[in-house]
């Protein structure tokens, strides 16, 4: 009994490691090519992700894009580097916004649809999936 | 009229303004909006003919939905990168079976990033969160302690404020002045006024005021633990119903909120000092509460104590302060993220013979369940969208 009970654990835990494989991938901070900046702390991303500040640290305009609510890159991006439980941040966010303080970063789609759209943005800084990144975006942070 | 007018016009441009954008994928405009749905319940009748307890009538002794119950939407307009506009309709259940109304309408100009001037119809932050009291699932009450909150019945103003962020390390300061004038308000007379007024005691009788010269700023330093605030503001205030012409007004307040380790405390103090024939309807008080709870995961408990009290009110006036202190017991839960349900008991006990924030002493109640206190009931489902 005891056994079996360890063997549906075990097939648990493998459909629940496989199910959430992808979120393995790196993920990669991206900004314009034309950027001047050539690093950013996860901190400094956060900052900038919650309006905080709304420079770079080099005092350059940031607007900061997400993805939509259910991809991977964002669940990541969230709990790597912004660090605030969802309910948290509805709170966080409905304070700043229906007072005119601040506004959440717009949602642009997914990987594909989020890099070009920070591709043709100078002010932009965003996330993908790390095999989505190529000449048109600049890495400033990677997340393992 | 004119704010139905001033709605029906926002709307139109706000609709206007979506199919032009709509190409690019609604760029620059978003909507958003919050709701709350409440029912409440007072213990006891505390008037002959009427089963008003709160001092404004909205929680009864019947089980009610209008106390609480809102819904607001906002439309925010990016029209360059400098320049934003934001406007937020509000219907209030309690205020002719929900009128919509426009409680915020500005224009933002980025001056740097630091650096932000509003101006328009503003709620300019009297205390901890008076500028977004509306939005119930911002905060873990049902309602925020109406001993501090109802010290100023002035929420809405048309003026300009500056909004000044400054960062140290991960500490964030803002220093927001502010200017304004009110024209049009209602508050509800306080049942001293009523025969003075003609109207019968017991009645919720809405008065007209206005207010100039209203001036203060607000102060706060935050980090991801906690928010501490001080708060200062003077104006004059015109009431011709009660014979009140640029009487002084002024706020004194200053708040701490904290959440740490699933530890969530909030506390506050306030004063208000008015001058010359408005003392007698608005007399000088003080006022404050703590609130302490503690999340478990989803849930999260809480108790409140509050008070409101005489501030050195001046022996020549004939205004009643009004005394009272309340004991909250509440509980906050999570349904999924954007929604909370709320559930309150509340225990009002009025002080010193006054009313408290009730319609009428309990002590002087005439008909049944003779006693001192009260308790008020409230279950509350808050969403944003």
């Amino acid at each position: 009994m005891k056994t079996l009970k360890q063997f549906w654990a075990a097939l648990f835990m493998i459909f629940l490691w496989a199910g959430s494989a992808p979120a393995y991938a790196a993920l990669a901070v991206i900004v314009h090519p034309s950027n001047s900046m050539s690093g950013i702390s996860a901190d400094q991303a956060a900052d900038i992700y919650l309006a905080k500040v709304g420079v770079f640290p080099n005092g350059k305009r940031a607007i900061p894009v997400d993805q939509a609510s259910n991809n991977a890159a964002r669940k990541k991006f969230y709990s790597a580097v912004i660090k605030k439980e969802e309910s948290a941040l509805r709170v966080y966010w409905s304070k700043l916004l229906f007072t005119g303080k601040g506004q959440p970063p717009r949602e642009i789609g997914d990987d594909a649809d989020l890099k070009s759209w920070v591709a043709s943005n100078p002010d932009a800084i965003g996330y993908v999936d790390g095999k989505f990144v190529d000449s048109t975006v600049k890495v400033l942070l990677i997340i393992p | 009229m004119n704010k139905k007018l001033a709605a029906i016009l926002c709307t139109s441009l706000a609709w206007q303004a979506f199919p032009a954008r709509a190409a690019t994928g609604l760029e620059g405009v978003s909507l958003s909006g919050f709701l709350t749905a409440g029912a409440t319940y007072a213990d006891k009748q505390l008037l002959t003919n009427s089963n008003a307890v709160s001092q404004d009538g909205s929680i009864e002794n019947t089980p009610g939905f209008t106390a609480d119950s809102r819904l607001g939407v906002q439309i925010s307009a990016k029209v360059n990168s400098d320049v934003s506009l934001t406007a937020q309709l509000l219907a209030k259940a309690r205020e002719d079976n929900s009128n919509t109304k426009v409680d915020w309408a500005f224009v933002t100009y980025r001056v740097n990033d630091p650096v932000s001037i509003r101006a328009g119809k503003l709620k300019f932050p009297s205390f901890l969160i008076s500028d977004y009291y509306e939005v119930g699932y911002a905060y873990p009450w049902i309602r925020p302690p109406q001993e501090v909150y109802s010290l100023n019945p002035i929420a809405v103003q048309n003026g300009v404020d500056v909004l000044a962020k400054f960062r140290f390390s991960d500490l964030t300061l803002l220093l927001q002045p502010y200017y304004g004038t009110s024209r049009g308000a209602t508050t509800i007379a306080p049942q001293e006024t009523l025969s003075a007024l003609g109207q019968p005691a017991g009645s919720v009788y809405s008065v007209g005021f206005t207010t100039d010269e209203y001036r203060g700023i607000n102060v706060s330093l935050s980090s991801d633990i906690f928010t501490a605030r001080l708060g200062y503001l003077t104006t004059r205030v015109n009431a011709s119903s009660l014979g009140v012409f640029h009487d002084t007004a002024k706020f004194a307040s200053a708040g701490i909120t904290m959440d740490w380790h699933n530890v969530v405390f909030y506390s506050e103090v306030a004063k208000r000092e008015i001058d010359g024939s408005a003392n007698f309807a608005f007399p000088n008080q003080k006022a404050s509460y703590a609130t302490l709870g503690y999340r478990f995961g989803k849930w999260l408990p809480l108790y409140t104590t509050a008070r409101i009290s005489d501030n050195d009110n001046p022996k020549t006036l004939l205004g009643t302060p009004l005394k009272q202190s309340s004991k909250t017991l509440g509980l906050r839960y999570e349904v999924g993220s954007g929604a909370a349900l709320k559930f309150e008991a509340q225990k009002i006990t009025p002080e010193k013979g006054t009313r408290g924030l009730l319609i009428a002493n309990p002590n002087g109640a005439t008909v049944r369940d003779k006693g001192d206190d009260v308790m008020f009931y409230g279950i509350t489902i808050d969403v944003v969208f």
